[in-house]
């Protein structure tokens, strides 16, 4: 079946075909009236419909439609109440013990300690399609990471960590700057969070111990299946299969656990420590994330200030270091490509035109001055 | 090792500068002294450690990277001063709710310290009959250490677990000491009708006695601050 053509198509080449008269250059006519004529697409040449509006134009909120309640904005909105304001930490888990309370009761507690949480990345909306905070928890020897983990930290100045762990928070606000290190008094005392981790590990169970099965008699002659799981389903009348979901022995536990609105008991920065009200899941050194209760209220916002505040009085050249380190890592990266970064270790660095100059400026400025301060800090 | 000439550091005026120097002050091990060492005309050689990504055939760099030092934003981070926060939270919570230290002296691993298979009297704070038992067992948990006490109530036996710090807690005495010391760490077996003591009644109510003489002979408020403050042992030990 020929293709369907716009009847101005097949005019131009007819003619021109009739004047030479000859079915190969007809052809060839064809050929190059189609490359040279005007573009031919879904809106011109091709459909006889009239030519559409633009569909987005009406499709919008602003038209008085409703908005999407599917889609990524809508999921994020739908998401919001229940993320929370600020990011957590990562901390592990060192152990139970008591508060002894004033009426004699008694208090059990988690002890978590945070060690060296920096905050390494912002997710943003816009590069990656959600608010978040990426944080990191220790420290860890270089010879144990890759190379492109190696390059991440370079990209970001700091030492490599023995853990990364990232929180969703609710917008822009609850982004940090990169590189500071978060101490326990980002939360308060009676502050509710939620601590996350993953259970201890029990292995392939059975019934009983994974779902609580009753088991089986141990006399009135059964035989040998005690703590078995019994029947799995109905026969022929109810389908003659098992059903999806039925609860059977498998492996259990070393699944994330989430342990919600636990109390805030004590905060010790010098201890690096969060001490929670009642159990965490996972055995002592499992790894766990601590952030603001979703269930609740956010902490208040003098608080929240505060801690931002804290923040950037303690590093106010946070974002000058990132920018440094990115910059620095660029460098680097080009040679790696390059295959001269052997060369560049041994000979040194080199400055480059723009910072030699901006260098011999400086000096020219207030050399005397700073070579004194350069001394001192010597 | 980085005090080097001025003359081939002409770019120390900057801030950056210094802040590096200072860097390298905290990380010594950097390739400043070896290229210094061999003359370089301004140039500077990396800041910071690099880790090389070695071939393990040819034991040629194939690559390089920078490793920073462990700083947050330019200044170092603070790790936490211990590893073992629990024992000292232990050791803070049990500053603050045994001053003295008398009940952790009472419970320690020492010669003179109650030990397992003594009878034991805790007076509660909160009213009632003091509870007198023969100690089972001693579950040592620094801020959470429990004596387990067993005595028969109208030839019924009963057990209770005693929190040691416990503020409900007002005193623990020494009633009577063990002939021999136990050999076993927990006197489970002594719930057995074979090796079961029974009620304590009979040795408290004599230990009683022996107090009240005392108490009439002389060192009247002492004897009696011991038990309300519960200072533990000291007017508990037997003759």
């Amino acid at each position: 079946m020929a293709p369907r053509l716009a009847p101005a198509v097949w005019r131009l080449p007819l003619r021109n075909a009739t004047a030479s008269s000859s079915p190969a250059a007809a052809a060839l006519i064809l050929q190059t009236q189609f490359h040279t004529s005007a573009p031919q697409n879904v809106k011109q040449g091709w459909s006889t419909l009239p030519p559409r509006a633009k569909p987005n134009r009406f499709n919008q909120v602003t038209s008085g439609l409703p908005a999407p309640t599917a889609g990524p904005a809508a999921a994020l909105a739908r998401k919001a109440q229940s993320t929370p304001v600020r990011a957590g930490v990562l901390a592990i888990k060192k152990g139970m013990t008591a508060f002894m309370g004033l009426t004699g009761t008694r208090i059990p507690c988690t002890v978590l300690q945070l060690d060296r949480v920096q905050t390494v990345l912002n997710k943003t909306r816009k590069d990656h399609g959600y608010w978040a905070v990426q944080v990191g928890f220790g420290e860890r020897d270089p010879k144990n990471i890759g190379a492109p983990m190696l390059g991440y930290y370079e990209a970001k100045g700091i030492a490599p960590k023995e853990q990364l762990a990232e929180f969703r928070v609710r917008d822009e606000k609850g982004l940090l700057p990169v590189g500071v290190q978060l101490m326990p008094d980002w939360f308060y005392i009676g502050q509710r969070v939620d601590v996350r981790s993953n259970s201890r590990g029990m292995g392939f169970a059975g019934g009983m111990k994974r779902h609580g099965f009753s088991g089986q008699e141990a006399s009135h002659g059964n035989s040998r299946n005690h703590r078995t799981i019994g029947t799995t389903g109905g026969s022929q009348g109810s389908g003659g299969r098992v059903h999806p979901g039925k609860k059977m022995p498998g492996r259990m536990g070393n699944q994330r656990v989430t342990v919600q609105n636990l109390p805030i008991l004590m905060i010790d920065n010098e201890l690096g420590i969060v001490v929670v009200k009642g159990a965490v899941a996972g055995p002592k050194g499992c790894v766990v994330k601590i952030q603001d209760a979703c269930k609740k209220p956010p902490p208040p916002e003098e608080f929240i200030e505060k801690t931002m505040r804290a923040l950037r009085e303690r590093f106010p050249d946070a974002e000058e270091h990132l920018q440094q380190a990115r910059e620095r890592h660029l460098e680097l990266k080009k040679a790696r490509r390059e295959k001269r970064i052997e060369e560049m270790l041994t000979a040194g660095w080199e400055p480059t035109k723009e910072q030699a100059e901006m260098m011999e400026r400086a000096i020219a400025e207030d050399g005397h001055e700073s070579l004194g301060e350069e001394q001192a800090s010597l | 090792m980085n005090v080097a000439p001025l003359a081939r550091r002409p770019l120390v005026c900057l801030k950056s500068a210094v802040r590096q120097a200072r860097q390298q002050k905290i990380f010594s091990r950097s390739m400043a002294t070896e290229v210094q060492a061999t003359s370089k005309p301004p140039s500077r050689s990396p800041d910071r450690n690099f880790y090389r990504v070695v071939d393990k055939k040819t034991k040629t760099t194939r690559s390089a990277f920078a490793i920073y030092p462990p700083t947050s934003a330019g200044l170092p981070l603070i790790p936490p001063t211990t590893t073992n926060p629990v024992a000292a939270l232990h050791d803070f919570q049990i500053k603050k709710l045994d001053p003295t230290g008398a009940r952790t002296a009472l419970f320690a691993r020492t010669r003179e310290a109650a030990k397992v298979g003594d009878i034991l009297l805790v007076t509660h704070r909160r009213g009632g009959e003091p509870f007198a038992g023969v100690c089972l067992s001693i579950r040592r948990a620094g801020i959470d250490t429990a004596v387990l006490l067993r005595n028969h109530i109208g030839k019924v036996g009963v057990e209770m677990w005693f929190k040691i710090y416990n503020r409900n807690v007002a005193g623990i005495e020494i009633v009577k000491r063990r002939l021999k010391r136990a050999r076993r760490a927990r006197l489970t077996y002594m719930r057995k009708p074979k090796h079961d003591m029974g009620s304590v009644a009979e040795y408290v109510s004599a230990w009683r006695k022996s107090r009240r003489v005392f108490q009439t002979k002389g060192a009247k408020g002492k004897t009696g601050a011991t038990t309300a403050g519960g200072k533990g042992g000291k007017g508990g030990k037997k003759k």
